[in-house]
């Protein structure tokens, strides 16, 4: 435990420090205040079924295709690529705790950003009088949303995490992270799209379908459901991507 | 030094290691060990399977089949302990460019269980064993020369005074004066740590290692001191003669003190001629030559016996088939 409270250390400060995650956090804050902006422009000109704050959690896929990637592709994959990967397992840090160590600390960068972007929200409310404000959705959405990002994010960085794993290159791990996450965002709505109901050897895909609705967890959560299906989902893909990156770290030769 | 513990007889053990890849077998049978204190060379050409062999001593690769252990403790059973008493350099001793030296070093030793009130004291030391402190402490790794890498790469590996250091080319691109300073650093671990280094400069092995344990193909072909291994894979003593005598008087003269001596002309200069002399080994004539060829008459400028060095007893044992005439 002591190897991974170092190494987690480490790891924050090495982000905190890399041109890297500044470069990230500006693409970040960039496109998610001009979708903001945009979303109170058009709440300004006619009411909307959404308040801006939903509008704009809506497109939390945009930073999670463009942004996590930038910063999950260098975690293992730059490390291997120099060697210093091999040099760090020589210590007696645990893969394990490599792994976690890098994983929580690309989850706690990936939940500054969105606590980051949620001053956009709270600025604008100070700048509008009480109903235009009230107008902008409510405090509880927002912290909603953010409660869905930080729990599917956990799934979303060890989808990237182990994408690094598996190859030298940057670049590969974040075309891979990318493709990864593209397809575990939009797999529930496009096995919804299909038509199931009348194929009835794929009627084994109905039940996976319901649980993959990514959009439709964001809903609940913004909404203030509580269901402990995406909590599971999340926890055990979590968990599963971590095991299969320690086995990939130790099994690198 | 680590917690007080009985000495295991040797500190490193390799036993009948075999490493293949696919159909490729990159150690195959490699056995040999190194004592606690005792600096060993390791030495083959390329593509001999040394940095497989460390990797595999280091943890950071499995073997296909043998025992590899640290300190008497199994590598693949507890890889955690093993390292403990390890610390290895790797060829091209990787290190993170974005860290300053002592940052690095402050990291290594945290994650190497040095504990938390000795860091900035065992650090401080390493640098200056190092020759760290004065110009590189500082510095960013990725701004430092390779000299002053390889000195970061030893600091690190010294860091939490180890049982056992595997060292693999530390002088690898290093100018004269640099590999003077680490070999006088290694020298200095004798007696204090087990050290198993590779390298290509025999010279330097020479003149620092205790033992040494030379594979070829993946596969054992000598080990043991440089003497020992000097009369059993170089058995012949050998002279360089310069005088003005031809070749068949000079192996008459030879001859009558040595039947079997050997001799083989070399150079021929201002009328003097430069030959090699060969006897076999245990032969009296070793010590009789020079009088041997006076009596016979022969103007002799010079006579000196050649001194085998590792380079030779490398060539030898790397020439002869594997498996072949091993030591233990």
């Amino acid at each position: 435990m002591r190897h991974f409270r170092t190494l987690l250390a480490h790891e924050l400060r090495s982000a905190a420090l890399s041109w890297n995650t500044w470069a990230a956090a500006g693409l970040f804050l960039a496109l998610m205040g001009g979708i903001h902006f945009f979303a109170l422009v058009d709440a300004a000109r006619a009411p909307a079924p959404r308040s801006p704050v939903d509008s704009t959690l809506w497109f939390f896929w945009l930073p999670l295709l463009c942004v996590l990637p930038l910063l999950t592709m260098r975690t293992f994959a730059e490390e291997r690529r120099s060697g210093t990967l091999a040099a760090l397992l020589t210590t007696p840090a645990s893969p394990a705790a490599v792994v976690w160590a890098k994983f929580l600390a690309v989850w706690i960068v990936w939940a500054l950003f969105w606590l980051a972007f949620a001053a956009f929200p709270f600025l604008a409310a100070q700048r509008l009088d009480g109903a235009n404000a009230r107008a902008l959705g409510e405090a509880s959405a927002l912290w909603g949303g953010l409660c869905f990002i930080a729990v599917s994010g956990l799934l979303h960085v060890a989808v990237g995490i182990l994408c690094s794993c598996v190859t030298r290159s940057a670049a590969l791990a974040a075309l891979l992270a990318f493709i990864s996450l593209l397809a575990l965002t939009a797999a529930g709505g496009a096995l919804e799209t299909l038509p199931i109901e009348s194929w009835e050897w794929l009627g084994w895909l109905r039940e996976p379908a319901a649980h993959l609705r990514t959009f439709g967890h964001l809903q609940d959560f913004t909404d203030g459901v509580l269901d402990a299906r995406p909590l599971v989902l999340y926890g055990t893909g979590t968990l599963l991507c971590l095991g299969l990156a320690v086995l990939t770290v130790e099994g690198q030769e | 030094m680590n917690e007080a513990a009985p000495l295991p007889e040797a500190a490193v053990v390799a036993e009948r290691l075999t490493k293949r890849y696919g159909s490729l077998t990159a150690v195959e049978d490699l056995s040999f060990s190194v004592a606690p204190g005792e600096i060993v060379g390791f030495l083959g050409p390329n593509g001999a399977g040394k940095s497989t062999t460390m990797r595999i001593l280091a943890g950071t690769m499995s073997g296909t089949s043998g025992r590899a252990s640290i300190w008497g403790v199994s590598v693949a059973l507890d890889p955690a302990g093993a390292k403990r008493h390890l610390a290895y350099m790797p060829e091209n001793n990787p290190l993170p460019e974005d860290l300053r030296v002592e940052e690095y070093l402050t990291l290594r030793a945290r994650l190497k269980d040095v504990a938390p009130d000795r860091v900035a004291e065992r650090v401080r030391r390493v640098m200056e064993d190092c020759d760290l402190t004065r110009r590189a402490s500082g510095r960013l790794i990725g701004q430092l020369s390779k000299g002053f890498r390889q000195r970061v790469g030893i600091a690190d590996a010294l860091l939490a005074e180890p049982r056992v250091v595997i060292l693999d080319e530390p002088t690898i691109g290093l100018d004269p004066h640099q590999i003077l300073g680490i070999r006088e650093l290694i020298r200095s671990l004798r007696g204090k740590m087990a050290v198993l280094i590779s390298s290509h400069i025999l010279h330097e092995v020479e003149q620092v290692c205790d033992k040494v344990v030379i594979i070829n193909r993946g596969r054992l072909v000598a080990q043991g001191r440089t003497e020992d291994l000097r009369r059993e894979l170089l058995p012949e003593a050998a002279f360089t003669v310069v005088t003005r005598a031809d070749e068949a008087t000079l192996l008459a003269a030879c001859r009558a003190a040595e039947p079997a001596a050997a001799v083989v002309a070399a150079a021929s200069a201002d009328g003097w001629n430069t030959f090699r002399v060969t006897l076999p080994v245990g032969s009296p004539a070793r010590e009789t030559l020079a009088g041997a060829l006076i009596g016979a008459g022969l103007a002799l400028r010079e006579i000196a016996e050649e001194r085998f060095g590792l380079e030779d007893i490398f060539l030898a044992a790397t020439r002869r088939a594997p498996g072949e005439g091993r030591r233990s």
